[in-house]
């Protein structure tokens, strides 16, 4: 058993929990963040890529508005890098409420969401996929956010300033000590190898998972209702814009333009459990319906992988006499000293991931407070690595820098320009024997081939590192493609169903690796 | 647009085994023959062996007998259409065509008494019947001590990783990886077979490996061994390095697959065979139960193909021959054609472990016992478009198109006139 102190623990690797680490990391504590997976791979990672402005919010949702506006000017400053300034527009299509553009006109301007009417002519000019028959257009800031680089940015930062990234590390048990919590024991999931983990403060931001760990801290009626989603990623940039169905938030009413692809979602179906990752074809085909009613032809654009993410929406459940009982979108920061008489131990859920930084914010205030210390957050000035020029994202930024020295570099993956030294220097930095993890750090086989040529290069590639073993590597591509094919099966159509049959032809035809030795 | 007609005595729509080889057989009996295509086949993809059968679920040893048993349990099966006499017809038929075209002395060698067993680019072993001569000494039975040599410039072929799976299953393998001076950081096994090709070239890759490699081994290199002579490439490097040398197939494009092709296309084309290619067929007309005419939409306009036979060769979904649009509703691209093989209502189309055999892999035109397309008398079905087999799994994907090809231009030969028949 290895032994781990530190001041606060982090338990939970998506936006939020990366960035209380991050804030703990600029004020100067000693900070351990563990996740039972790898950064970003629940809500966080599964999501549209949408920055909000706050418009969505503006009628529905005011408070949420204010925040919105608030963190999207914050996070384009000190997250520049991850994020393209692709702007939004809310169109009223034929099958919107007309007179809604004017309540969010009216909702904008209560909130601070910067918006601007523009002229039908002007919409259709710069998104001429659009529906035709758009009656009006606003352009608001929303803009998209590469949520694995800024998840990975942070994890950056946190290490340099000494802190520890644990991912794969699963928490087995809490540690309690009368009214305290102490840290946690975890689990590798690679090595079996357990750690104790002793931490002057314990922050669960474990999202749609909050209940479930607040259960093994014996702390009652943390109740997070999951909320699942689906979106779907077509092949490229049907639209430049983020372009938002002027109604009342609703299923399939967002297409994100971001990187090489654009991203249509959601939908909002509760289920009892957040590991439910399922898609259902009746969901699927009211997406597709909801595309063309925005981008008439939708159908026919390739539909490169679907996805579902779960909300944590909270519900505090704890009876105290009065009517508290409030589901909410908003997030929810729990000090349970106050609310349980649990001390050092704090639960941050709910949210949404343009405010990841604020509910960090918030977090770290509190616990700053309860240590009766007093250090100030940062998070609002200091760039995250990589972000530093303040200088936004733009597409084509990576073809641009490839150019350059085009017959030097070899290109593992064409569809998203991973090149050879990029992907060895992550293989080597981040120790990885996963393929899958490899993806979200570079974005490798995530463009129209979904691996189809790329995946057997970086095997090749990953077994060439030190110690991996033949059986490891074969094991890699093959959880890689199942990885895929399962975001790929029901949608599979079209150009995309060719493709995905021509890569069945290089693995299975050409590769045979069904029938890899055992 | 302006339109204009021309006639044939049968058109075959697809450019891949399937389609060549039943226009091929179709022009040697004396017919006119077009073949007509969007773009070139799936030659260019695969491996370029006759797969005849390699799993049936385990792995096959001999595919003849192997072959007799999927009949007798698959009547729904493209090879129990065909029959075994006709795949042994094909192959041998095959196997004496590919001598006499453009590459001088390269031959494919095997039968259908037992399959050989060749190491992929991931280091498994994938089981053929026929085999071209540049991948006959990769057999696993015959390789003892092997090197695989790759280049850092070819993304596409990872030599340890290969060594490393062959060693696992008890083969004696290591690997080298050879520093070659290319111009590019990158090529494709396409642009190194170019070099190959040249013997001063093929002098130097061949110094430098000799110091790499140890005595009594075999080498194993990604397909490569030139496009235009690969028997004397062959016989050369062999002759140099003092060793059996064999390639083995990587990702597309495939050089064995694109010397296939042009093995196919100079038979077409010696038999008096048209082929256009860039002319993708977009409409057709009928009388009744037959077809009446093909549309291909080329160069600024259309143009009509009008033959008493047609021969659907335009492959399954890889292919684009077959097509799932958005509503989940299948088509036959080219002609319309009903299909048959369709997962039941309620079914599901995929299933969700990857490596499982998919219902929809099965889809296919719906034909007779003489490769007939249902509902259209006139058309017989070939390749891929047939339905009933998973290729890839069965590892069957050469076999069932050569010998469908095969049977379909038998079929229509036969009926064209008494003297054209094929015996």
């Amino acid at each position: 058993m290895v032994t781990l102190s530190t001041e606060i623990l982090v338990i939970g690797g998506g936006a939020t929990g990366t960035g209380v680490a991050w804030d703990a990391a600029l004020r100067g504590y000693d900070v351990v963040l563990v996740d039972r997976l790898d950064l970003a791979e629940g809500t966080s990672g599964r999501f549209h890529g949408m920055l909000h402005s706050g418009g969505r919010y503006a009628v529905k949702d005011p408070r949420a508005a204010e925040e919105c506006i608030a963190e999207n000017r914050i996070l384009r400053r000190v997250a520049a890098d991850c994020i393209e300034d692709t702007g939004g527009m809310f169109v009223t299509t034929p099958s919107d409420d007309p007179d809604f553009a004017d309540r969010l006109l009216e909702g904008c301007r209560a909130t601070g969401v910067d918006c601007e009417e523009i002229s039908v002519q002007e919409a259709l000019r710069s998104e001429p996929r659009l529906h035709p028959k758009i009656s009006r257009a606003i352009r608001v800031p929303d803009a998209n956010i590469d949520v694995w680089k800024t998840v990975w940015a942070m994890g950056h930062g946190v290490q340099q300033r000494g802190g520890r990234i644990l991912p794969y590390h699963a928490v087995t048990a809490i540690h309690r000590e009368g009214d305290e919590i102490t840290g946690a024991r975890v689990r590798d999931a690679r090595t079996g190898e357990e750690t104790d983990v002793h931490a002057r403060v314990t922050v669960n931001a474990t999202g749609a998972w909050a209940g479930q760990l607040a259960d093994m801290a014996g702390i009652e009626g943390v109740r997070v209702l999951p909320g699942r989603g689906i979106m779907i990623a077509m092949n490229h940039r049907l639209v430049n814009t983020v372009v938002n169905r002027c109604q009342m938030p609703s299923d399939g009413d967002i297409i994100v333009p971001i990187r090489t692809v654009s991203v249509i979602g959601t939908t909002d179906v509760n289920t009892d459990d957040p590991d439910d990752h399922s898609v259902h074809q009746d969901e699927v085909d009211a997406m597709l319906d909801d595309g063309e009613k925005l981008v008439p032809g939708f159908r026919q654009a390739r539909a490169l992988r679907v996805w579902t993410g779960v909300r944590p929406l909270f519900e505090d459940a704890k009876p105290t006499g009065t009517d508290s009982r409030d589901v909410t979108r908003a997030h929810a920061l729990l000090d349970h000293a106050k609310r349980d008489g649990v001390g050092r131990f704090f639960t941050i859920t709910g949210g949404k991931l343009t405010t990841f930084r604020l509910m960090a914010e918030e977090t770290m205030n509190a616990v700053v407070a309860q240590l009766g210390e007093s250090r100030p957050c940062t998070t609002s000035t200091e760039p995250l690595p990589g972000s530093e020029s303040s200088e936004p994202y733009r597409l084509g930024e990576r073809l641009a820098r490839k150019e350059a020295d085009l017959i030097d570099e070899q290109m593992i993956c064409e569809c998203e320009l991973v090149p050879r030294h990029k992907l060895e220097e992550t293989i080597t930095r981040t120790g990885s024997t996963n393929l899958d993890d490899i993806r979200r750090q570079l974005r490798l086989g995530m463009g129209p081939c979904q691996g189809g040529f790329c995946i057997y290069r970086a095997a090749g590639i990953l077994h060439a590192r030190d110690g991996m073993t033949a059986e490891d590597a074969d094991s890699s591509l093959v959880n890689f493609l199942q990885e895929r094919w399962k975001g790929q099966r029901p949608i599979l159509y079209g150009d995309q169903l060719r493709q995905s049959r021509l890569d069945d032809w290089i693995f299975q035809g050409v590769l045979d690796v069904e029938h890899l030795p055992s | 647009m302006r339109s204009s007609e021309l006639h044939f005595d049968a058109v075959v729509i697809g450019t891949g085994v399937a389609g060549l080889v039943a226009a091929t057989r179709l022009a040697q009996s004396g017919a006119r023959v077009a073949v007509v295509a969007k773009g070139v086949g799936s030659t260019h993809l695969a491996p370029a062996t006759i797969d005849v059968l390699g799993y049936a679920p385990d792995r096959v040893d001999a595919p003849g007998p192997a072959l007799e048993q999927l009949i007798a349990a698959r009547p729904d099966h493209p090879y129990a259409l065909i029959g075994a006499d006709i795949v042994a017809d094909a192959l041998s038929w095959f196997a004496e065509l590919v001598p006499s075209g453009p590459l001088p002395g390269y031959v494919y060698g095997g039968s259908l008494d037992h399959n050989q067993l060749l190491p992929t680019a991931l280091g498994a072993l994938r089981p053929s019947a026929l085999v071209p001569e540049t991948m006959a000494n990769g057999e696993a039975s015959g390789l003892k001590r092997v090197c695989i040599v790759g280049t850092p410039a070819l993304r596409d072929f990872h030599p340890a990783l290969c060594a490393a799976n062959l060693s696992r299953a008890g083969i004696d393998a290591r690997s080298v990886s050879l520093e070659l001076k290319l111009e590019r950081a990158d090529m494709n096994t396409l642009g190194i077979a170019r070099r190959f090709d040249d013997e001063k070239w093929r002098r130097q890759f061949c110094a430098e490996l000799s110091m790499k490699l140890r005595a009594d081994e075999a080498v194993g290199l990604p397909a490569m061994l030139g496009l235009l002579d690969p028997h004397e490439v062959l016989a050369d490097v062999e002759h140099r390095l003092g060793r059996r040398v064999f390639e083995i197939p990587t990702l597309p494009p495939s050089v064995p697959g694109i010397r296939l092709y042009e093995i196919l296309r100079s038979a077409l084309r010696a038999a008096g065979g048209r082929l256009v290619i860039g002319a993708e067929v977009v409409s057709s007309t009928r009388e009744g139960e037959r077809v009446a005419s093909v549309a291909t939409r080329a160069a600024g306009r259309d143009l009509a193909y009008v033959a008493p036979w047609y021969v659907l060769a335009s492959g399954g979904f890889a292919s684009g021959g077959i097509e799932l649009d958005s509503h989940w509703a299948t088509h036959d691209r080219a002609l319309g054609l009903p299909l048959r093989g369709l997962p039941a209502d309620g079914e599901e189309r995929f299933v969700a472990t990857y490596l499982d055999e998919q219902p929809m892999a099965r889809v296919g035109v719906a034909v007779d016992a003489e490769l007939r397309a249902e509902g259209a008398e006139n058309v017989l079905v070939a390749g891929a478009a047939l339905p009933g087999a998973v290729p890839w799994r069965e590892g069957s994907g050469e076999g069932i198109a050569l010998a469908s090809g095969y049977r379909a231009a038998q079929v229509a030969a036969g009926q064209l006139s008494p003297t054209a028949a094929i015996a």
